[in-house]
């Protein structure tokens, strides 16, 4: 093997590596990089395909089931959440919708104080940040290049006296297309599938994909081997061929909810594995107006506003815009039969604003837990709080008030039945909608925790200075879900920023 | 470990679910709408009853309720196998008389209501007080407004002319 490989094209039987890392994403790609020019031999395996700028149509029907867990219908256990999550070569990065944000530093205090996070510092990243923002051309964006959907978040704001700002993206030569949900069809975006796989790959990294990690076997205190499961070309049936995979080290960067099911599955479930699982819980709100908008056209997320993130009591929240290219928009939309297609019809005049609850802050909020079902999979359980409820209806008050203040005809929420909402009077509907499961479309595309990081073994799973496992003495935990609490902001460069810190760290050690 | 899922969401929900299949559930489905290609997780009775609820729940001309309920067939063909048991579960309580009975006054299986019946069951679902009837109903509903939304032939429908010409596009 060497290069790109499709588990499905290698001899069954033994592989082995200095180190194997377990998913190819934010957390996986910078890592197994970072590992190769240090000079170790890294061996990278994925669950998703490998698939690249000519398979990316900008097509809804072959982008979801490609490049998305469970097809694009991963949800929490009771159903009340949905969860866009990366599956492929280049894992989520190959998905999301290029928002940047360094974790806040007010966030890493947090985990210092409140969950023993003593080997993180906000200057021990700096430079990481750094690094990685000038080989992903992370760079803040300018007004004249938000689409309409995010021009009015912005203005709305303004209006209003909200703090509103462009965001950071991590794109070259973007295009504008508005496709950035459905893989890049310019290779614009700098996912890892175009930067940090490729630099891992010429420095000698090895990338199986439709490889799936079952388990992890411990002998004396250290992983042995990983036992895999090798998919066929539809990348879900197992073909019934098994890979083993022998290494010095191991890392796991198979992303929230799916790493903590990895460690389940393999019987390491010490330090709290699974629990405190984050989400920034998403509801949205949909302004309809006068003249076209095309939600679907355009970068997707440009305007980001934090005025709601640090209220003096109960659940955070932040507000962004949301592409609504027509499936998305349709499952958004409540309703049935006509009422559901007259809405539909709508789509070119509407906006999509997306308030995103700041989960794991508050000691009474528990966040979700992942256990594993008796086929292997993951699941994740995530109650509905009235905390959560809580930030759910305040976000859209202040989605409705800014999307009227920027000259919205009328807002309508994600309720079923719908909630609409023409004056400033009509607001106060919002205040006795409910908020409970199946009342209201609510999505997560942002996964964290459920292997936190913390020198505290009885709450955390790994260490916070290396990200070694507390018990397991070659076991790593590199991606998001090391995260104690939700991040408040879009978590793809945190990973990015925290991997490129740590895997110089473990480059030290393993050389 | 204790975890709410669609089976248990709630006690209530929890034996809905396990029994979808008893009682006036033997009643015969109709089944007006028939599979165009093998299925791969459905049945063709669970297929007849997601076709006649697709039929409620995208009315759009030119919509076909079987190519829908194929699409939903194949999406769950790439979901976790606890999964494909609680929806093909689901579409049974769904159909099931007596169920429908006992909590909508309608002693007659889905498949055989009228359509204004049809939408009454799916509102009584929606409005339910028992979360795994709301979660149902969202479960199903969005299964197959995404199966209609994500393909080309819902596009003229909401005015959306498809993407550039640019890149990877043939």
């Amino acid at each position: 093997v060497s290069g790109y490989a499709d588990a499905g094209a290698i001899p069954e039987g033994a592989l082995s590596a200095d180190v194997c890392v377990v998913g190819s994403g934010a957390g996986g790609a910078v890592t197994a990089a970072q590992l190769a020019a240090a000079g170790l031999e890294v061996l990278v395996l994925e669950e998703g395909g490998h698939h690249t700028r000519t398979d990316f149509h900008m097509l809804e029907h072959e982008a979801y089931p490609m490049l998305y867990q469970e097809g694009g219908g991963r949800a929490t256990a009771d159903l009340g959440i949905g969860i866009l999550q990366g599956r492929a070569v280049g894992g989520t990065t190959v998905v999301n919708w290029t928002t940047c944000f360094r974790t806040p530093d007010d966030v890493i205090e947090h985990w210092h104080k409140a969950h023993a996070v003593n080997g993180l510092t906000v200057a021990d990243l700096r430079p990481h940040y750094e690094a990685v923002e000038q080989r992903l051309n992370i760079h803040k964006v300018g007004l004249d290049e938000a689409n309409r959907n995010n021009l009015l978040l912005y203005e709305g704001c303004k209006a209003l006296g909200l703090p509103v700002d462009t965001t950071a993206r991590n794109v070259r030569g973007c295009f504008k297309s508005g496709y950035c949900g459905m893989g890049c069809p310019v290779d614009a975006k700098q996912s890892m599938l175009v930067t940090y796989l490729p630099d891992a790959v010429a420095k000698g990294a090895r990338v199986v994909s439709r490889c799936r990690v079952d388990r992890l076997e411990v002998e004396a205190g250290k992983v042995a081997r990983a036992r895999c499961t090798v998919l066929g070309r539809d990348g879900y049936h197992p073909t019934g061929a098994q890979l083993t995979v022998r290494a010095a080290r191991f890392v796991l960067s198979a992303g929230a909810i799916n790493t903590p099911a990895i460690l389940i599955r393999s019987g390491l479930g010490g330090g709290g594995v699974g629990r405190r699982t984050f989400l920034h819980p998403s509801v949205g709100l949909a302004g309809h107006w006068k003249d076209p908008i095309e939600p679907y056209f355009g970068a997707p997320q440009s305007v980001a506003s934090h005025a709601l993130a640090h209220p003096s009591s109960g659940m955070g929240m932040f507000l962004e815009a949301a592409p609504l290219h027509p499936m998305l928009a349709s499952i958004a939309v409540g309703g049935f039969g006509a009422v559901h297609a007259g809405r539909m019809a709508e789509l070119m005049y509407m906006t999509g604003h997306i308030s995103l609850a700041i989960d794991g802050f508050d000691a009474s909020e528990p966040g979700g837990t992942v256990t594993v079902r008796p086929s292997g999979a993951a699941v994740l359980d995530y109650p509905f709080t009235p905390r959560l409820a809580q930030a759910m209806r305040e976000g859209l008050r202040t989605l409705a008030r800014i999307d009227l203040a920027a000259g919205a005809e009328y807002v309508v929420s994600g309720h079923d039945p719908a909630v609409k909402i023409a004056s400033e009077r009509d607001i106060a509907q919002l205040d006795s909608a409910p908020y409970d499961v199946g009342r209201l479309a609510v999505f997560s595309a942002h996964q964290m925790g459920g292997a936190a990081m913390g020198d505290d073994p009885a709450r955390a799973v790994v260490r916070s200075a290396d990200l070694r496992h507390h018990s397991i003495a070659n076991l790593y935990v590199i991606d998001g879900s090391v995260f104690p609490t939700g991040l408040g902001v879009n978590p793809q460069e945190s990973i990015y920023g925290l991997a490129h810190l740590m895997a110089d760290r473990l480059a030290q050690v393993s050389r | 470990v204790k975890r709410r899922s669609l089976l248990k969401g709630g006690l209530v929900g929890g034996v809905l679910l396990a029994t979808g299949g008893v009682g006036l559930g033997f009643w015969p489905s109709r089944r007006t709408y028939q599979p165009q290609a093998p299925l791969r997780v459905l049945d063709e009775r669970e297929f007849a009853i997601l076709a006649a609820i697709a039929a409620r729940v995208v009315v759009v001309p030119g919509a076909r309720p079987d190519t829908v309920a194929q699409r939903v067939d194949a999406t769950l063909d790439m979901a976790p196998l606890e999964a494909q048991r609680d929806f093909k579960r689901l579409l049974l309580l769904f159909e099931n008389a007596f169920f429908g009975l006992a909590f909508d006054g309608r002693p007659r299986p889905f498949t055989r209501l009228s359509t204004a019946d049809q939408d009454a069951v799916l509102v009584a679902w929606r409005d339910s007080r028992i979360t795994v009837r709301r979660a149902g109903y969202n479960v199903l509903r969005k299964a197959l407004v995404a199966a209609y939304y994500a393909f080309p032939d819902s596009w003229a429908a909401v005015g959306y002319v498809g993407p550039p010409r640019i890149g990877g596009v043939p």
